[in-house]
C-alpha cells in the first residue's frame, strides 16, 4: 500500500468515526484490553468532563483492588436516563465492563455497568470514539 | 439481469429524489414572518448513539433510510504534503494533543458536529447559535453587514449570513490555529475560511453543508455534510469542560513513559 493511499485510507476512516465528547479514546485507553470486573461501589465523582466512580474489587485470595472508572458527562448521562445519586450509589454492587488505561493499571473507560438485579445503563462510548 | 436494472433504478430514483429534496425544501416547514425558514429549535447531529443511546439512533437511520435521506460519503481531507506530514505526527500521538481535551472551544465546523445539541434562534436581522458544548455561543448577523476591519484570530472566527433562497449561508473567517476541523490532527491555518449551508429541509431537519478552504494546507476545498435533527423536548444543559478535567495530568505522565508518543 502506497503512502498516499495509506493516508486517505486514514482519513476516511477517521472520518468515519463518531465523536467523543472530551477526547481521543485512544490517547488513553487501549481498546485491545476489555475488562469485566464485578465489585461495590465506593464514591461518585459526578463531575465534567467525565464522572468518575469507584469500585472496590476483590481478588480470589481475598486482596482488594479499587478500580477508578471514567464515564461520560453528566448532561450525556442524564439524557441517557441517568439520575445522580440514584442510578449508581456508594454500595451497589456492580458489574463493569470498560476498557484499560494505558497507564494506570486500576483504571478503565467504563461502557456499561450491571446492576445486582440484573439491569444495565450505559456509562460511557464504545471503544474506538474520539477524535471527532 | 433485469433484477439488476431493477435495482439500478430504483437507486437511481432514490438519489433523484434526494437531489430533488436537496433542492426543493417540503413546504411544510416552518417560516418566519419575512418568509425565509425558520431554523429556530434545539438540533443534534453527529453521532447520535453517544448523545441520545443506540437504540434511539436506530430508529433515526432507520427513519433517514424509509426516507431515502442519504449524504455523500466523507471526503479525505485534502491536506498538502507538508499539512499531512504534520497530520500524520498527530496520529501517531493517537490524538494526545487534541486542543479539545484541553477543554479548548471548537472551533467551525467541529463544534457543531460535537454529540451535545444546540440551539439556534433565529431573529429578524441575526440569528445565534448557542452550543451546550463549552457554554459557547455564535451571533450570525444576517442584515448585509460585511466582516468587520478589525478581527482578531478566535476559535470560532467571525461570522456573517445571508439567505440564498430558503439557505442560510454563513461565511467565516478570522480564526486562530488552536482548533481542530473535524477528526484527529485536522490542522488549519488563520487563512481558513468556512463557509455553511443551514437548509431546513424537512420539519424536523436541516441539511448542514460546510466547504472548508484553506490555501496554507488544503490542496482544494474540503466538504463536510451532516443532518440536524430537531429534539423537540430537549433543552440545552451545562458542560462545563474544565472542571475537573484528569485528562492533562495523565497525558503528561503518558508523555514521559509511552516512548511511541515522544516527540519526532
Amino acid at each position: 500500500m502506497n503512502q498516499r493511499l495509506s493516508a486517505t485510507l486514514c482519513a476516511v476512516v477517521l472520518l468515519t468515526l463518531p465523536a467523543s465528547a472530551h477526547h481521543s479514546f485512544a490517547a488513553e485507553y487501549d481498546a485491545n484490553q476489555p475488562i469485566t470486573v464485578s465489585g461495590t461501589v465506593t464514591k461518585i465523582d459526578w463531575t465534567n468532563p467525565h464522572i468518575h466512580f469507584y469500585v472496590d474489587v476483590k481478588d480470589p485470595s481475598g486482596t482488594v483492588t479499587q478500580w477508578k472508572f471514567e464515564g461520560y458527562p453528566p448532561n450525556m448521562l442524564v439524557r441517557q436516563g441517568w439520575k445522580r445519586d440514584v442510578t449508581l450509589k456508594p454500595g451497589d454492587v456492580v458489574t463493569v465492563f470498560a476498557w484499560k488505561a494505558r497507564e494506570d493499571p486500576a483504571l478503565g473507560a467504563a461502557r456499561e455497568i450491571t446492576f445486582a438485579d440484573g439491569h444495565k445503563m450505559t456509562a460511557g462510548p464504545p471503544a474506538g470514539t474520539g477524535g471527532r | 439481469m433485469r433484477a439488476r436494472a431493477a435495482a439500478l433504478a430504483l437507486a437511481f430514483a432514490l438519489a433523484a429524489s434526494a437531489v430533488l429534496s436537496a433542492q426543493k425544501p417540503s413546504a411544510k416547514i416552518p417560516r418566519g414572518p419575512d418568509g425565509k425558514p425558520d431554523l429556530s429549535g434545539v438540533w443534534i447531529t453527529g453521532a447520535l448513539q453517544l448523545l441520545i443511546g443506540e437504540d434511539e439512533a436506530r430508529k433515526i437511520q432507520q427513519a433517514d433510510a424509509a426516507a431515502g435521506r442519504t449524504l455523500p460519503p466523507p471526503e479525505p481531507a485534502p491536506y498538502n504534503a507538508d499539512a499531512d506530514k504534520q497530520r500524520q505526527y498527530f496520529l501517531s500521538r493517537r490524538g494526545i494533543d487534541d486542543p479539545m481535551a484541553r477543554c479548548f472551544i471548537s472551533g467551525v465546523p467541529r463544534i457543531t458536529t460535537r454529540p451535545l445539541p444546540f440551539q439556534i434562534i433565529q431573529m429578524k436581522d441575526q440569528v445565534l447559535i448557542l452550543y451546550e458544548a463549552h457554554h459557547a455561543f455564535r451571533i450570525i448577523p444576517t442584515d448585509g453587514r460585511k466582516h468587520p476591519d478589525d478581527i482578531e484570530p478566535s476559535f470560532l472566527g467571525d461570522s456573517v449570513g445571508r439567505w440564498d433562497g430558503d439557505t442560510l449561508v454563513v461565511d467565516v473567517i478570522g480564526f486562530n490555529t488552536k482548533t481542530w476541523l473535524a477528526g484527529v490532527g485536522t490542522i488549519h491555518s488563520e487563512k481558513l475560511h468556512v463557509v455553511e449551508r443551514y437548509t431546513r429541509d424537512s420539519a424536523d431537519t436541516v441539511r448542514y453543508d460546510v466547504t472548508m478552504e484553506d490555501p496554507e494546507v488544503f490542496t482544494k476545498p474540503w466538504h463536510e455534510h451532516e443532518i440536524f435533527r430537531l429534539r423537540a423536548n430537549e433543552r440545552l444543559r451545562e458542560y462545563e469542560c474544565i472542571e475537573n478535567n484528569e485528562d492533562l495530568l495523565r497525558f503528561e505522565k503518558l508523555l514521559q513513559t509511552d516512548p511511541t508518543l515522544r516527540a519526532k
